[in-house]
């Protein structure tokens, strides 16, 4: 085991040093680095890895974009008319058409009449990759991260090579300090030190390298500093001081995850908030029980599925057997205007949603006003033949809704990281939370809906025309829901049984909360968010996390039977 | 009043006159085979593609003079993804229908639902899906892929990957829970330290692990703690994840997963769930780079899998089934592996030349019944299970594989629990 351990130690201190030795006499090694990336990316694939490996030993940052775009699948392979093959990259230019740029001199890709060859992408097969060799280019790539211009690539990088602990990287690591300006990358930097020292034969670098771990906190060396501070090999001095380190990083970890929770659990619950925040108004307000508000729902999510394809290369449909082909603009996928679909889907999300919520309101509700168990009934037939109305037009598999980029990945405050969709996810719900207490306290149409909803008949008597506003009011919740669709879309499934797994959720936050308030609604949303991920840390088991949380709301409705916060209506029926 | 009691009695009439002459045509150049599928319920986006499969390969081995030269009689029934209902079917099928064979089953509780029907009625039963092992019916074939033919080679070949540490998590039910503690018992005699796999372990009073990994409810939505621990896990590097979530919870696992920031170069996620025609349903771009491991894939290079395609999707075109979807079809292992599973039991039956079911059996267990099929060659083993290839692949964004390793010719294991000797 050893023996290859070393070698590649000494293969990889090689590469290290080449790498800065690389950045010195950066052109000669350029064209040898992009002939090498061509002749591996025209070998055979038995081959390839190979190549790859020998390449890490010359890693020119030419080399960065061209694996990157190897492994995004960017690479093709044009096919000379006189036979000979060429490994191209097509680098966005001015304006829509991109260019072909040969892989072997950097030089644009010309045909025997020095023209320019123009390639359609679509009809293009990339040249393919593995996972052999893909770590083969990690391999490269790792290397030339520790000099990259973004300093969280070069901490990464940095905090790898130190996880190694082969002391063969001090050197490097230590002319890096020198140069380094960045201060967090600087501590990453002395962690890696550390971590490399802990495996030192001296016990005070060993103590010194537990300091500043110590300090930093280092989440990652938690294990190695665990496995220290049982070791029984070791000088008490220095177990005594991994002890202490492992218990500074145990303590921050429990901060790390007490404010990670809290976080998750306000996006859980901003997700609950925006699924329920429609049916408070339905439910809450109206006092309609609608079985299928899950489902209208589900119409926003499909209404962003749409949207969505029209951005792109449109969808073609086959509704009872009638296939209808609804064209697409065919942006780029990567272009800004395609990652912005969702902000345009949000509006018609809502106002398709509000669309069946007037259908279904007329159609049926309408009838239904004082008799809430037939709505009931009524409502949960509307949810079947709903469902089955999607099956029919959208097909019984999940629609594919992608997620924009500025959507995807995350940021960390302190070691907690917040993905931007669940940051996302909470703006919006205060958004809309905002928007819509504005919409019933400031306006005159808040005004007529909040006279309705607490006395029907005297409205009507003040000349109300009550009947328009029940619509509108119904309308307005579907919409919500409609949001809601869009933005479930972006974390979970459209499907046409999606709604089920809503339903549920979306009345415990009505009836915890309170009917009739939207400020119970809230709390009762972010309350029960934050419970179920606290319950889910604590208990290390999302399923039985669960079952207590439904206990638990059994349990509250028993002593509380109104919610948290009962409304006293004024009408004789209370 | 009076016409519409005609009617009824005409109709009543034309349906016995039905019913009468079915068996008797049936009785002289047909056979009866069953089909025991959910083709309503949460299963029923999975397993109508077996029945449309199974159907054409009926049609095929019709088409070409049928099994002993009589032809295949389908009597196909829906299980409605409801696991008593399952039971019920197949006692139908073996009791009323006189079936000679059933291929059918999806999840694990399905089968443990009808095994003791086929045992009690001497029936056959051919299952196709992948499963957690531990069981053997006298009256139950498998050509699904046992643990060690698809878990167990897909952590080895991670293994090879220089991954160390491995994160198990799955739905709560039979088939994940067996499969992780298999698992857990390979890895740790791998030489796999147990602080390196994640995701939990529970152990009972006297200390021994009943539980490994972590594990959600179907339908589970939101994966934020668990994703954000499998960062955590994942932060010291060489971590990965074996992923036996089944259904609908794989799309807000997959997102969150993407929309963490993990990829698939540091953190690969590998799926014994997703096929592709679960693939089909799924933001396939943001599954790039994880891979899957099956018995067979869509895109292998063969003259066998490229006849099989053709035949199947020029078949869709025009077969006479209401409501089957014609278009945008893919195969998958599932799929394959049930067709195999007619032409091994027509080889079987041919072979012993009788539709008797010991005396299939007894030429079945013989280990010399062979179907070189899309897949490449099975052979049905005498402990029931076939001996088939395991490809390991990684997803692509089309929703298809690259496969990027071939286990050639695995021999079926499926006791494999306490196995396992530490090297």
């Amino acid at each position: 085991m050893m023996r290859p351990y070393a070698q590649r130690s000494l293969l990889f201190l090689a590469a290290v040093a080449m790498t800065f030795a690389s950045l010195v006499y950066a052109d000669e090694s350029e064209t040898a680095a992009r002939q090498s990336a061509a002749r591996a990316i025209l070998a055979p694939e038995s081959e390839q890895a190979t190549i790859v490996q020998d390449m890490a030993a010359n890693p020119s940052p030419v080399l960065g974009p061209i694996f990157e775009a190897w492994q995004r699948s960017q690479v093709y392979i044009y096919e000379a008319p006189d036979g000979a093959r060429i490994p191209f990259i097509l680098m966005p230019a001015d304006g829509s058409a991109s260019k072909a740029v040969r892989i072997d001199n950097g030089e644009p890709l010309v045909g025997p009449d020095g023209a320019p060859i123009v390639v359609d992408e679509t009809v293009m097969k990339p040249a393919e990759t593995f996972a052999k060799l893909r770590r083969a280019m990690r391999s490269t790539m790792d290397l030339l991260a520790l000099a990259d211009p973004a300093p969280a690539i070069r901490q990464s990088a940095i905090l790898k090579l130190g996880m190694k602990q082969s002391p063969e990287a001090l050197p490097i690591l230590n002319a890096r300090l020198a140069k380094e300006q960045d201060k967090a990358v600087k501590n990453g930097i002395l962690d890696a030190i550390a971590l490399i020292n802990l495996a030192s034969p001296d016990p005070q670098l060993q103590i010194d390298a537990l300091n500043q771990l110590k300090k930093s906190n280092s989440i990652p060396s938690r294990e190695l500093v665990a496995k220290m501070a049982a070791d029984e090999t070791l000088s008490p001095k220095v177990r005594a001081a991994a002890s202490s380190t492992l218990k500074a990083i145990d303590n921050h970890l429990f901060w790390v995850d007490f404010f990670g929770t809290m976080f998750r659990g306000v996006s859980l619950g901003s997700v609950l908030l925006v699924v329920a925040l429609g049916l408070a108004i339905t439910f809450g307000l109206m006092g309609v029980i609608n079985m299928a508000h899950g489902e209208i729902m589900v119409v926003g999510g499909y209404a962003t599925y749409l949207v969505q394809c029209v951005f792109g290369s449109g969808v073609a449909l086959a509704p009872f057997g009638i296939s209808v082909n609804l064209p697409g603009f065919g942006f780029d996928p990567n272009s800004g205007i395609y990652q912005s679909y969702f902000l345009f889907a949000l509006p018609v999300a809502f106002l398709s949603a509000a669309a069946v919520g007037i259908l279904l309101e007329r159609g049926v509700i309408q009838f239904l006003y004082r008799r809430p168990l037939e709505s009931l009934l009524a409502t949960w037939g509307v949810s079947l033949v709903m469902q089955q109305l999607f099956r029919l037009i959208f097909g019984p598999a999940n629609a594919p809704v992608y997620s924009p980029a500025w959507l995807l990945g995350s940021f960390s405050v302190g070691d907690v990281i917040m993905n931007y969709n669940r940051v996302f996810v909470i703006i919006f719900a205060v958004a809309i939370v905002v928007g819509t207490s504005l919409l019933l306290a400031k306006t005159p149409v808040g005004l007529l809906i909040r006279a309705v909803m607490q006395d029907r008949t005297t409205a009507a008597c003040m000349g109300v025309r009550t009947r328009k506003v029940n619509t509108l009011t119904f309308a307005f919740g579907s919409g919500l829901a409609g949001l809601a669709g869009a933005f479930l879309s972006q974390i979970g499934n459209i499907g046409p049984s999606t709604g089920q797994t809503y339903i549920v959720d979306s009345f415990m936050v009505v009836v915890v909360g309170g009917i009739g308030n939207l400020i119970g609604t809230v709390i009762s949303a972010l309350g029960i968010g934050t419970v179920d991920q606290i319950l889910q840390t604590s208990l290390r088991n999302p399923v039985i996390g669960k079952v207590l949380v439904l206990v638990g709301i059994i349990l509250f409705l028993q002593w509380k039977p109104s919610g948290l916060f009962a409304t006293k209506g004024r009408g004789l029926e209370n | 009043m009076k016409l519409s009691q005609t009617l009824q009695a005409m109709a009543v009439g034309a349906s016995l006159l039905v019913g009468t002459m079915a068996p008797a045509r049936a009785a002289e150049d047909t056979v009866k085979v069953g089909v025991l599928h959910s083709l309503s319920g949460t299963m029923a986006i999975s397993e109508t593609s077996l029945r449309d499969v199974l159907l054409f390969a009926f049609d095929e081995i019709n088409a070409k003079g049928g099994v002993l030269g009589k032809k295949i009689e389908p009597v196909v029934v829906d299980g409605a993804s409801n696991w008593p209902l399952f039971a019920e079917k197949a006692k139908q099928l073996l009791e009323v229908d006189k079936v000679s064979v059933v291929f059918g089953c999806w999840t694990s509780v399905s089968r443990k639902s009808v095994l003791p029907v086929f045992e009690k009625n001497n029936g056959l039963l051919f299952y196709p899906v992948q499963y957690e092992g531990e069981e053997l019916s006298k009256n139950i074939f498998y050509t699904a892929e046992a643990v060690n033919q698809q878990a167990i080679p897909a952590v080895d070949y991670l293994l090879a990957d220089g991954r160390k540490k491995f994160y198990l998590i799955g739905t709560d039910y039979v088939y994940p829970q067996t499969t992780n503690l298999v698992l857990l018992e390979y890895l740790l005699s791998k030489g796999v330290p147990i602080e390196n796999i994640g995701g939990g372990l529970r152990k009972d009073e006297a200390g021994k692990v009943i539980s490994a990994g972590k594990y959600t409810p179907f339908g589970h939505t939101d994966y934020q703690q668990i994703v954000a621990e499998i960062k955590q896990f994942a932060a010291t590097g060489d971590a990965c994840v074996i992923n036996t979530i089944n259904g609908d919870s794989n799309v807000p696992f997959f997102k969150e997963f993407a929309a963490s920031g993990l990829t698939a170069a540091d953190c690969p996620v590998v799926s014994m769930s997703l096929s592709e025609d679960e693939l089909r349903s799924l933001p396939t771009k943001d599954l790039v780079g994880h891979l899957g491991c099956w018995a067979y894939f869509m895109s292998i290079d063969s003259k066998e899998n490229a006849a099989f395609k053709k035949n199947f999707f020029d078949w869709l075109k025009t077969a006479k089934v209401q409501g089957i979807e014609r278009t945008n079809r893919v195969t998958c292992s599932p799929m394959v592996l049930s067709y195999d599973g007619v032409y091994l039991w027509k080889a079987a039956v041919e072979k012993a030349g009788s539709f008797d079911v010991d005396k299939v059996r007894e030429v079945l267990e013989s280990g010399k019944i062979t179907f070189d099929g899309p897949n490449g060659l099975n052979t049905v083993e005498e402990n029931h299970h076939t001996k088939k290839n395991t490809y390991i692949g990684e997803t692509k964004a089309d929703g298809q594989f690259k496969i990027v390793e071939e286990f050639k010719q695995v021999y079926p294991e499926p006791f494999l629990k306490g196995t396992f000797v530490k090297e």
